[in-house]
């Protein structure tokens, strides 16, 4: 009994280890190889649960089943316009093929860098073929205008971002697939000006174009400006001759409805034309004979006559 | 590996293991598998908060979504299942160009500024800041489908971000294009979420400061003085338009109402001297000759009271200038004689 005992202790404890190592879980997100003193046996694995293998003699590699990161090297890059900017690129990849991926690349760290190797070189390529704006834009979108500010237009593109970066990835793909790798997607995080040259240049060059629209709405305001007043001054002399016209028209018309009505009344007959000459003269008499002035009466006049006559 | 290890060890082994150590310790035993118990006790429950979801693998295994716990107290087979929990009920927060470093009332910020700044489509540099407001929707696939989601989706959000500023004018990014610029990175963004299978709804993007650079900004900032000076110089001119005009207007309206005037004057006065004429024409052609003397004299008797000299001149009398001129020469010739009389003295 104690013999026994003996020897079980260490049986037990022999067999408890070998049933651990004939189990393994392969989780939701992993993926697994057999390897056979190294050597792979079977297909992955990638159905999740509880799995058995030969104890001692196989062992499992687990890999990742999910999307993975890729961080490309960000650089200054040449496009092909001979602007140098700055390019940082990911990607997201996964492990389509676990046992070539095993073969290749053994791990992950092997796959970056073949990653890199790839994509960097592909990004550079694309670059390279373009020119500064095929990479910034999309489309051929005209920009949304406000009527304050002057018409801005963009230069046409004819591939654009989208395009560029849909041939890094169609570039990269095919050269990963003996990989076990797949790239499912590539894209631009970062673009912007490289060196402080460039950057100088640019900002140089935005700051004319914005002096130039501030000159241009000085420009507009001192035309518009002189618009109204100009409009202003016809308005005026409009008015003005306007109404002297109407205030001539008026007293003509009174003038004239006067003349006639005193044609009426002297032009009756010759004898009233003649009474009248009389009357105007006696009061021209009145009107002009004041202190300052010297009479001279003639013996000849007629006042003097009558005088005469009367005495 | 690690997961079987203690149930087949604390299940199959445990008790027989213990008879062999009964002989040396029979207390030990009990403690032993008093910690064992107490172990799997622990482990045997969880709790959910309520934002949360828990998502439980059974020997690594998801067994779909019904199988999910929700918030409370809940029981798993210990060492065989595993809980992940997910905060799917708290909107999440991510933020770019700028970091904030302490939430309050007046809260702080600091600048990322390789993350801000990027190109717009007229190859002009701006800076934007923006932050996008999320949620997990499918925990499964947040937990299980993308090797850090966070990452992942930071990444996502610049890519997007760039690509639309990228399709606009720096005007259009700084100004007026805004709004636009937030729902078509949303709708993109979301798009590439799907796409990932990150499990995240995007549920807004906000931009928070869209700027160009600041060397360039004085000049933006030109640009809206000189949009203020524009409308101040209108604005003057108008100003002065609607001073001058009404008074012109006002003023042409006094001159045509005195013409009125005039007109009305000149009508009434000539019909009343036509009247008085005509009154008096009719009584003078009854006695014309008395009624012209009698007019003649009484004119004369009321005008030559006024006259200042009267000269009764006969005809026959000649060299009558001279006589005048000495008359007005004589007062001045006597003062003349006055002052050399004076200087002689």
């Amino acid at each position: 009994m104690k013999a026994l005992g003996a020897l079980a202790v260490p049986l037990i404890f022999v067999l408890a280890i070998a049933l651990l190592q004939a189990f393994y879980i392969v989780r939701e997100d992993q993926q697994v190889i057999i390897t056979q003193f190294g050597k792979p046996v079977g297909q992955p694995v990638v159905e999740p649960g509880l799995k058995f293998k030969l104890p001692f003699v196989q062992k499992a590699q687990t890999f990742d089943k999910r999307f993975l990161e890729w961080q490309g090297d960000a650089d200054e890059l040449p496009t092909r316009d001979k602007v140098l900017i700055f390019v940082d690129v990911y990607a997201r990849w996964r492990i389509s093929d676990a046992l070539l991926f095993y073969q290749r690349l053994k791990d992950e760290r092997g796959a970056q860098s073949r990653l890199d190797d790839i994509l960097d070189g592909e990004t550079r390529n694309a670059i390279a073929r373009h020119d500064l704006v095929e990479v910034i834009r999309t489309t051929n979108r005209s920009p949304e205008q406000d009527e304050a500010t002057p018409e801005e237009e963009f230069e046409e593109i004819e591939t654009g971002r989208e395009a560029i970066r849909k041939e890094i990835l169609a570039a990269s793909q095919p050269r990963t697939s003996d990989l076990g790798i797949e790239i499912l997607d590539v894209q631009f995080r970062r673009i912007n000006y490289g060196d402080d040259r460039t950057k100088e240049a640019v900002y140089k060059r935005m700051i004319s174009e914005r002096q130039r629209i501030a000159d241009l709405y000085r420009s507009e305001g001192q035309g518009e400006a002189q618009r109204i007043l100009g409009e202003m001054d016809r308005e005026l002399k409009r008015i003005e001759s306007e109404a002297y016209r109407e205030a001539e028209t008026i007293r003509g018309r009174a003038d004239a409805e006067a003349t006639e009505i005193y044609a009426q009344a002297y032009n009756q007959s010759a004898d009233s034309r003649q009474f009248y000459e009389f009357l105007k003269t006696m009061e021209t008499f009145e009107s002009t004979i004041d202190k300052e002035t010297w009479l001279m009466l003639s013996t000849e006049s007629d006042f003097y006559k009558f005088l005469q006559g009367s005495r | 590996m690690n997961e079987v290890k203690f149930p087949s060890g604390g299940n199959v082994e445990m008790p027989d293991f213990g008879k062999a150590l009964k002989r040396g310790a029979g207390g030990l035993r009990f403690v032993l598998l008093g910690i064992l118990a107490l172990i799997l006790l622990l482990n045997s429950f969880y709790t959910i908060n309520t934002e949360e979801v828990g998502i439980i693998l059974r020997l690594g295994k998801y067994r779909g979504p019904e199988t999910d716990a929700g918030p409370g107290l809940h029981f798993k087979i210990p060492l065989i299942d595993r809980v992940e929990k997910v905060p799917i009920e708290r909107q999440l927060k991510a933020e770019f160009g700028f970091r904030t470093e302490e939430a309050a009332v007046r809260s702080r910020f600091s600048e990322e500024t390789d993350e801000a700044n990027m190109l717009t489509g007229d190859k002009n540099a701006a800076v934007v800041e923006w932050v996008v407001q999320y949620r997990i929707i499918d925990a499964y696939k947040y937990k299980f489908r993308v090797r850090n989601v966070d990452i992942t989706f930071r990444d996502m959000s610049e890519a997007v971000m760039r690509r639309v500023v990228g399709d606009r004018t720096v005007n259009e990014v700084v100004t007026i294009g805004r709004g636009e610029i937030e729902r078509q990175v949303e709708q993109e963004l979301q798009a590439l979420c799907d796409q990932y299978e990150t499990g995240i709804r995007v549920d807004q993007v906000v931009l928070q400061n869209s700027a160009p650079p600041d060397p360039v900004k004085p000049a933006f900032n030109e640009v809206n003085q000189a949009e203020q000076d524009r409308d101040t110089l209108i604005n003057e001119a108008q100003a002065q338009y609607n001073r001058v005009i009404p008074r012109a207007e006002g003023q042409a309206s006094q001159a045509i109402e005195q013409a009125e005037g005039y007109a009305l004057n000149r009508v009434n006065r000539s019909q009343g001297d036509a009247a008085r004429f005509s009154s008096l024409y009719a009584e003078y052609r009854k006695a014309p000759e008395v009624t012209r003397k009698r007019l003649y004299l009484e004119t004369m008797s009321t005008v030559l009271p006024n006259v200042g000299r009267k000269l009764v001149v006969d005809d026959s009398i000649e060299g009558l200038v001279p006589l005048l001129e000495m008359q007005q020469i004589a007062p001045a010739a006597a003062r003349a004689r006055t002052q050399e009389q004076g200087g002689g003295q």
